[in-house]
Parts: structure tokens; sequence; C-alpha cells
């Protein structure tokens, strides 16, 4: 089994943080977490297909990904089609710096959203897990080649 | 002085409103460019477009191209803002006829930043 080309964790970590201090501010930093089990209540997911193939998620537990709402657009409270919104530019942006980082041309497709945890394609890998935390809650951003046959 | 913001994500057109509602526009929005050029031919003309590309029904750039094809709105100000960043899309959208591109994410500083190059909004002066 070969793999192609995969994003480093540094640029992972680097772009995750730049989306994060963009648009949740810097008040709060998003910090390395240990790896953990997560309770995930909310991810997206974004693929991309073309010179390269990958998938890229983000899976939040359900108060962060609330916490995460309320932030961007700016409300007290939630409705669930406003976290599955969030969620998913959250995952648009940072897949869509993903792609950039890696050979073109490719396309990238509209997030996939779930409350609990989205599928990933049984013929693709994790060539990148970025484990952190964000005001003490741990989150994950996956990154997932294609495996060749 | 309007803006219309077309962006598939209700959240990112509400952070988009807060910036240039802070620049002085009021805005109009719409969720994908089909939804954008309704606006358009029901004569809600705005001074500035800003485009996610990749939206379901019509994207960014099909309507850019749309937009460009009617000479009553050639007047109209189309700035991109997407996460789409390949250098080859970049040169596509201007050669439709966006005036300008921002990758997200973005500060509010570099939308501002832009519109101030575009002569839509005044230049900032140091207190």
């Amino acid at each position: 089994m070969t793999i192609t080309v995969e994003p480093s964790y540094d640029d992972v970590q680097m772009l995750v943080d730049e989306v994060w201090t963009s648009f949740l501010g810097s008040e709060e930093p998003l910090l390395p977490g240990a790896p953990t089990d997560l309770a995930v209540g909310w991810s997206a997911a974004v693929t991309v297909s073309g010179e390269w193939h990958g998938m890229v998620s983000v899976e939040l537990p359900t108060g962060l990904a609330e916490e995460v709402t309320r932030r961007m657009l700016m409300v007290e409270e939630t409705l669930d089609e406003d976290v599955a919104d969030a969620v998913g530019e959250l995952v648009n942006m940072i897949g869509g710096n993903v792609k950039s980082l890696m050979p073109g041309p490719s396309v990238l497709s509209l997030p996939v959203v779930a409350a609990g945890r989205v599928a990933r394609p049984s013929d693709s890998v994790e060539v990148c897990r970025l484990d952190a935390s964000w005001a003490g809650t741990p989150l994950l951003v996956s990154v997932y080649v294609r495996k060749d046959a | 002085m309007y803006a219309l913001i077309i962006d598939d994500s209700r959240a990112m057109r509400s952070i988009l409103r807060r910036i240039v509602t802070d620049l002085g526009f009021e805005t109009l929005e719409a969720a994908d460019g089909q939804e954008a050029l309704d606006h358009l031919n029901a004569g809600r003309i705005p001074t500035l477009c800003l485009i996610d590309w990749n939206m379901p029904v019509m994207d960014g750039y099909t309507f850019i191209t749309n937009v460009r094809a009617n000479s009553e709105w050639r007047d109209i100000t189309l700035m991109m803002v997407t996460t789409e960043s390949e250098h080859g899309q970049i040169v596509k959208a201007l050669a439709a006829g966006a005036h300008e591109y921002v990758i997200k994410p973005f500060t509010p500083d570099a939308i501002a930043d832009k519109l101030e190059l575009l002569g839509l909004v005044a230049k900032a002066v140091p207190a």
C-alpha cells in the first residue's frame, strides 16, 4: 500500500490556528491537546478531489460546537441548524487551506455536517491528526488521504 | 451604499455583514449565486458584491460571469471572499471580472484594506 502526498502536522496546526484566531478571537488560544476519546457532538468534513484526493474533518463536543456558533453568529441561543452551519464553515475554511498546501488543481466539496461523527471513506487512511484544546475543551482535526489499491 | 453578501454559510454572512456595516454599508444577502442574480434582476443593484466560490445551486464564479455579461451591471464591484486559494482559480476569477480576491480566513482589516484600495471606503487616518 502506498499513500499519496500528505500535509505536515505543523502546516495543519498553523492553518487551524489561523482560522480559529481569525473567527473566534485570540483571547482564548487554541492549545495542543493530548489524544483523547472525544465525545463527538458535531463533526463536519470536506473532500478534495483532483491531483490530490483527501478528506479533512473536524470533530467537536456539543458544548464547544455551540460556543463556536455563538461566537461566529454573535448570538446567545443556538439552533441545531446554526451549529451545523458554523461547524460546516469551520471545516470549509480549514479544508480549503489544506487543499492549498497540496498539489493541484483540485476541487473542494461542500461541507458535510453531522450531529455525531461523519463517516470517512473506507478507502482512506488518517495521515494527520491534530488534537487540540480550546477553553479547556478538546477537539480534533484530521486529514485523510485515499489509499492506493 | 449597498453590499450584497453571497455565501451559503449564514455564519459567514453574519461575519461579513458586521464588517461591512461597520464600514458604512447597508447589506443584502444571498445564499447562492442564483439568489444573488434574483436580487439584481429585481433591481436591487449593490455597489459591492462579496462572493464565495463554492456554493450550491450557482457558484461564485458562474455568478461573476453572469454579472459581467450584463452591461447594466458593469459598475458593480465584485470581490471574491473564499477558501479557494489555488493560483489558477484566483487568475480565473480575476479574468472573469472580479476586482479583488480575499482568501478565508481573513481579518476585518483585510476586508477594509481591499475596499479602501477599491475606493469604496475612506482611508483610515491614524489617531
